[in-house]
């Protein structure tokens, strides 16, 4: 029912738009101006345009969807500590506290005030993955927190337009390249500022700053109340899903009750692993939260662009000191590692209510970093993050090799070249790594990295499913699971420094699939075969369909 | 130059027409023609309106001193994927890179992500052994044996192009150009581009997406433009033949035919260019340009009298407007938007029984059912007919009658009956849902430029342009909607209205304090000798008055991924001062995003020269014939549907030739040229301005309507 102060929505989709555009060209403006592959080409940053109350409004649209819901609760958070009455125009904040912001150490969150008329109407706000916080070089075996780089509790960057030279030097001090992460910094400041004047433009275009609050609100009643009847048109109950994920030592536990009642969701993580003491693969509630939000979102609201209206229906639970809620000083560098499961057990439980969307697990992306110094004593820091293959749906194969559930450009092998001293071998789909299903998974990749020249690096890597395959869904098989090895020889994924010539060869896993692959239409699966998706012999066993590779014909084999 | 020019010729392919004109820079006359496009073989259509025009206005092939070229052509040949059987060589090891893409999603929240296919089935693309490094050193030499057995296999394929597509090889082409010649060799028949020529810009899967679109198109692009500019020369025209590229530059047939892909958005870059023309002598400075015709709509942006730029354009978005969800080129573009939406757009009933319309098109052949070349499906155009939009014995100035009932039935069987309603109904419907697909799109193009619709005029025009416009302007709460003169061919208008300007450039990494100025002198120097010898070539002395030589730098902080273009002063650059020039980016910089890292060396991506001749002044008047009274200009009247009445309305029709300069009179109303037809409905105030241009002013009290979707 529409309440009396709603807007005229014509009203509000314009602005809307408009407010989401000014956020798409602050991304624009940080890609163009970054120094770091992290941030330049591999895009794993948000920029998001909060209310005075820190309440999220607008996201770039190609925002990393996770840190669109850490970021209102990080502002949430700041501003507990420097209350809105206590600001200054000019003044920039800054955590990258993992408990406050988004779960670990490199990304830094960023916020700016937006003043008009000596009052706080709005924030900018930006979290972004710098190229290095210092600490340790490896994703895993830190105990603490304390090992993996440098904490900064919230504090002001910028002081009344002037950089807080000592914060400055802080992190000058602690990080291996320090132009790289100040440069990123000052883009990302630099862009919040675009964002700022587009929007104090925006308010003197469109009625002041009454104005603009009042489409706030509008805004996000609007979304929630969406999410709502999307919510009320699911049957009640409650369903559960279990599954196992590599960990790191040892296995990781995931443990999924979503209950719904009428209009509102709430996800139990109770019964998954504790925290683990020797592996940096811990969540901060605020990961957990986001997501869990994610897939639901995606199922149900997936047109209406994204803002905190949209969580209000949604409640997560996980029990103090579980993988899911881990207390400080838990070591959680990779908590993706853990993370990255959460969509994969939400969709295994609403496989039942919502079998038309949900998705199979996914191959998702295996974070590289090479680090290392050049001949001429410059330091370089590439990251780099290939994808596995995107898991099937109830009407579509999975992609090959794309970001799932996190979103994020591959750094093209010519980028990867020209900034660190090595080769990339192959960058190829890898046939059969799809799961079978009536719907295919993705295909997964494979890619080798060898080094050259003279100097050594060390290349860190972040793998996984490596043990456990992403899952099929709905009778859909599982797909391939990932592989790396060095020069042919089984690792660990200890930090490893590569001597000229030695090479890192990873195979990243292929996405899940859906529904019984029997059911699969004969022609698709020649189709497959003949492009060298799948193989004659896969073709045979999995599907039951024999197929000429040179002809492409036919015919299903009887079982 | 105008001294030396008397008739200039432009001609514009569309999916559907192929638009003429011709203006003598003396007397100002201009002739316009428009005649439909034949697919199988586009040279004949031109032929056929060419030939006429050139009768009818006494003017013979050798008079023309420029003739200027645009075309849909080869966007129409990606959307509608029927370009040549294409293959593709990369480096070992990376011939899925072109499937792989980005790895983005375009969308974050959809799980039913769909990627456009690429253009090479993975069971064409092949690989072959060699590689450079970074700085184009070759660590494994081209494998010359291998290359022929893969080259033999490609044979059976029987492809008729080919797209070479190497690691690094914008920094050193030779394996690249070996490679094409040793397939050459081996594949005389197949047409063969390599991405060192094509687009010479690091990131290897925007080259290989730009190279094997190339490839895809080059050789239908080849073989129309050879008979072309056989024709013309049969006709005494005794120049080159010039091309529109997407930019709003000219190039060389030649050049034409080895990059095709540049001229991907030429017609519809010509409009823009054209509205910017008009805008600037109606003192318009931002307008929205809809561009409708038989195939697509385009939209651009006008702001400040200039057109609206982007580096890369994606073509055949498999999304509805989602930027991202098409395919990557990687030229220089003005930018605009274009969705499946023209007067041959095919509607039909789809599996949920809801009523879409387009991205499918009847094309011109067969065309919609009205043409009755036995188009059975119903069209955008057979609705305009039925709802009196377009008069069935007008169309084309009357050279093509069009077939009422056939429009009619075909509505009828196809929707009409499955849906349940009057056909009527449908025809009302298959309007609005295409508009309402316009609208979406506009809307979004215009927010994600931060402006304000209701600050912007439609700049209208096309075959079936003016025809939608008010309705557009009206839903987006606009000032209104501009008409130019020979509104049905405004994109030619464009060829001929444009500055004749050539773009070069060449990449030249170094940091900014280490340039060598002799060194970079010479290519600055050497791309400007280029362009003035094929100003000349143009007709167009280089010591002309108004011929500019401009040079710029692409320049970025060392470190940064991405460049921003320095313009250098003609100052500066006889000066030779790198730290005039180092300043001059720190200010661009700080301008465009806010900061600047001034401690930082400064680093030289890209030089760059645009040598370009001064616009020509091309007059603008085509009234024939200005009526002695308001009764005079009149037609007659006939009934029109208008959906914010809901009903058909009498309508007064005018004819667009005997319109009065400054007179202004009250909606609804239809005005009719031969390209195309005018609609303004009864919320709007018309005005002729003394140049033939239509201002349709939307009047304020309809400004509250909420059928706005």
């Amino acid at each position: 029912m529409p309440s009396p102060t709603e807007l005229d929505p014509i009203t509000v989709e314009v602005q809307w738009n408009r407010l989401i555009s000014i956020m798409d060209e602050v991304d624009i403006a940080l890609v163009r101006t970054s120094f770091s592959t992290i941030v330049g080409e591999s895009r794993d940053f948000a920029v998001i345009m909060l209310d005075r109350q820190g309440r999220s409004l607008a996201q770039s649209q190609l925002s990393s969807p996770a840190f669109t819901v850490h970021l209102p609760i990080t502002v949430k958070h700041l501003l507990e500590v420097f209350p809105v009455e206590d600001l200054v125009p000019g003044d920039v904040l800054i955590t990258n506290d993992p408990w406050i912001g988004t779960g670990h150490l490199p990304d830094l969150c960023i916020i700016m005030p937006v003043f008009i008329d000596g009052a706080v109407v709005a924030f900018m706000a930006c979290a972004a993955h710098v190229a290095d916080i210092g600490g340790r070089l490896d994703f895993f075996d830190a105990r603490d927190l304390f090992e993996e780089g440098l904490r900064i509790p919230p504090s002001k960057l910028w002081l009344a337009g002037q950089e807080n030279m000592q914060l400055f030097r802080i992190i000058e001090a602690n990080v291996r390249v320090p132009d790289m992460v100040l440069g990123d910094i000052r883009a990302i400041v630099g862009a919040e500022g675009l964002g700022l004047d587009r929007l104090v433009e925006f308010l003197s275009d469109y009625g002041g700053v009454e104005a603009f609050h009042a489409l706030a609100e509008d805004i996000l009643n609007r979304s929630e109340k969406a999410m709502r009847q999307a919510l009320s048109e699911l049957p009640d109950g409650t369903w559960s899903y279990d599954l196992d994920a590599d960990g790191f030592k040892t296995p990781l536990h995931v443990r999924t009750t979503v209950s719904k009642r009428g209009d509102r969701v709430h996800v139990d993580f109770t019964g998954s692993s504790s925290q683990f003491e020797n592996a940096s693969i811990n969540c901060v509630p605020n990961c957990t939260f986001a997501d869990a939000f994610y897939p639901i979102k995606c199922s149900l609201t997936p047109d209406l662009p994204n803002n905190e209206g949209l969580f209000r229906p949604l409640t997560v639970f996980a029990p103090e000191g579980s993988v899911f809620n881990t207390t400080f000083p838990s070591a959680v560098k990779s908590r993706s590692k853990t993370s990255f499961h959460i969509n994969v057990a939400v969709y295994g439980a609403m496989a039942g209510p919502m079998p038309d969307r949900v998705q199979a697990g996914s191959g998702s992306f295996w974070a590289i970093t090479l680090h290392g110094t050049h001949p001429d004593g410059t330091v370089f820091n590439v990251h780099i993050l290939p994808n596995g293959g995107k898991g099937a749906t109830a009407t579509m194969d999975g992609l090959p090799t794309i970001a799932f559930p996190y979103n994020g450009t591959v750094t093209p092998t010519e980028i990867i070249e020209n900034q660190a001293p090595l080769v990339v071998g192959y960058k190829r789909l890898i046939a059969d790594s799809g799961g079978p299903g009536r719907q295919r998974g993705g295909l997964g990749q494979e890619i080798e990295l060898r080094v050259l020249g003279e100097g050594s690096l060390v290349a860190s890597l972040r793998p996984d499913k490596v043990r456990f395959p992403p899952p099929g869904i709905q009778g859909g098989e599982p797909g391939r699971a990932g592989r790396f090895d060095v020069d042919g020889e089984v690792v660990s994924v200890e930090p490893r420094t590569l001597q000229p010539g030695q090479a890192y060869h990873m195979e990243l896993p292929g996405g899940g699939g859906y529904g019984d692959p029997r059911e699969r239409p004969t022609e698709i699966v020649a189709r497959d075969v003949l492009d060298g998706y799948v193989s004659v012999v896969a073709a045979r066993e999995h599907y039951g369909v024999a197929v000429d590779p040179e002809t492409g014909k036919a015919e299903r084999l009887s079982d | 130059m105008s001294e030396a020019m008397n008739y200039r010729l432009g001609f514009d392919i569309g999916g559907t027409f192929t638009d003429f004109v011709l203006v003598d820079e003396r007397s100002g006359r201009a002739f316009l023609n428009k005649c439909l496009t034949t697919p199988d073989d586009p040279s004949r259509g031109v032929m056929d309106g060419l030939g006429p025009m050139l009768r009818d206005s006494n003017i013979a092939g050798e008079e023309i001193d420029i003739a200027i070229h645009g075309t849909t052509l080869i966007t129409n040949a990606l959307i509608e994927r029927n370009g040549a059987r294409t293959a593709m060589l990369a480096t070992s090891g990376f011939r899925d890179v072109l499937e792989m893409g980005t790895e983005v999603r375009y969308d974050i929240y959809d799980l039913f992500l769909e990627k456009p296919a690429p253009l090479v089935p993975r069971k064409w693309r092949y690989d072959v052994e060699e590689r450079l490094d970074k700085d184009g050193n070759v660590l494994i030499a081209l494998d010359e044996a291998s290359l022929r057995e893969t080259a033999a296999e490609i044979r059976r394929h029987e492809v008729e192009a080919l797209a070479v597509v190497f690691l690094h090889s914008f920094r050193n082409p030779a394996n690249e150009k070996r490679a094409r010649e040793i397939l050459a060799e081996e594949l005389p028949q197949v047409s063969i581009c390599v991405s060192s020529e094509v687009a010479p810009e690091i990131r290897e899967f925007e080259r290989m997406s730009t190279t094997v679109a190339n490839a895809y198109v080059q050789p239908l692009t080849r073989h129309y433009i050879d008979v072309i500019e056989h024709q013309l020369r049969d006709m005494g025209y005794g120049r080159r033949l010039f091309l529109m590229i997407s930019s709003g530059g000219i190039t060389t047939s030649e050049t034409a035919k080895e990059f095709p892909i540049r001229m991907v958005e030429s017609g519809p870059a010509a409009g823009v260019l054209a509205a910017t023309y008009y805008g600037r002598n109606m003192g318009l400075d931002r307008m929205v340009t809809f561009d409708m015709g038989g195939t697509t709509a385009k939209i651009g942006l006008v702001k400040d009298h200039q057109a609206t730029k982007a580096s890369v354009i994606e073509v055949g978005r498999v999304k509805r407007f989602m930027k991202g969800s098409g395919l990557p080129i990687r030229v220089p573009v003005v930018e605009l938007i274009e969705i499946g939406a023209g007067g041959g757009s095919i509607a039909q009933v789809d599996i949920l029984g809801l009523l879409k319309v387009g991205p499918r098109s009847a094309g011109a052949d067969p065309g919609p059912a009205c043409y009755g070349r036995g188009g059975e499906n119903p069209t955008v155009t057979d609705a305009d007919v039925i709802l009196g939009y377009l008069d069935p014995n007008y169309f084309l100035g009357g050279t093509m009658k069009l077939d009422v009932e056939a429009a009619k039935k075909a509505v009828e069987e196809k929707l009409a009956k499955p849906l349940g309603m009057t056909a009527n109904d449908a025809a009302r419907g298959i309007f609005e849902v295409v508009n309402q697909n316009m609208l979406a799109a506009m809307k979004v193009h215009i927010a994600e430029r931060g402006e304000d619709p209701r600050k912007f005029y439609l700049f209208a025009f096309g075959g079936a342009g003016p025809a939608h416009a008010y309705e557009l302007a009206r839903a987006l709460h606009m000032k209104g909607v501009v008409v130019p003169p020979g509104a049905g061919a405004t994109s030619a208008m464009g060829l001929i209205t444009t500055a004749v300007s050539f773009d070069f450039a060449r990449s030249f990494v170094t940091r900014l304090d280490a340039v060598r100025w002799d060194e970079i002198g010479a290519v600055f120097e050497d791309m400007a000798t280029e362009g003035l010898a094929i100003l000349e070539d143009a007709g167009i002395a280089p010591d002309s008055k108004g011929v500019t030589v401009v040079h710029s730098m692409d320049l970025r902080h060392k470190g940064q991924g991405h460049e921003v273009t320095v313009e250098i002063p003609k100052k500066t650059y006889d000066q030779r001062s790198t730290e005039a020039l180092a300043e001059l980016f720190y200010e661009r910089h700080r301008e465009k995003y806010g900061h600047a890292h001034t401690h930082l060396a400064v680093e030289l991506v890209t030089c760059r020269t645009v040598v370009g001749a001064p616009p020509p002044v091309v007059p603008l008047h085509l009234s024939e014939d200005p009526a002695a009274d308001s009764q005079a200009v009149l037609k007659g009247k006939r009934p029109v549907f208008f959906p914010e009445s809901g009903e058909y309305q009498d309508t007064p029709v005018y004819d667009r030739y005997r319109l009065v300069p400054e007179s202004s009179f009250p909606g609804p109303a239809i005005i009719e040229e031969r390209e195309c037809t005018v609609v303004a409905g009864p919320s709007s105030q018309i005005s002729v301005d003394a140049f033939g241009s239509l201002f349709i002013d939307i009047l304020p009290a309809v400004k509250v309507g909420k059928d706005h979707a």
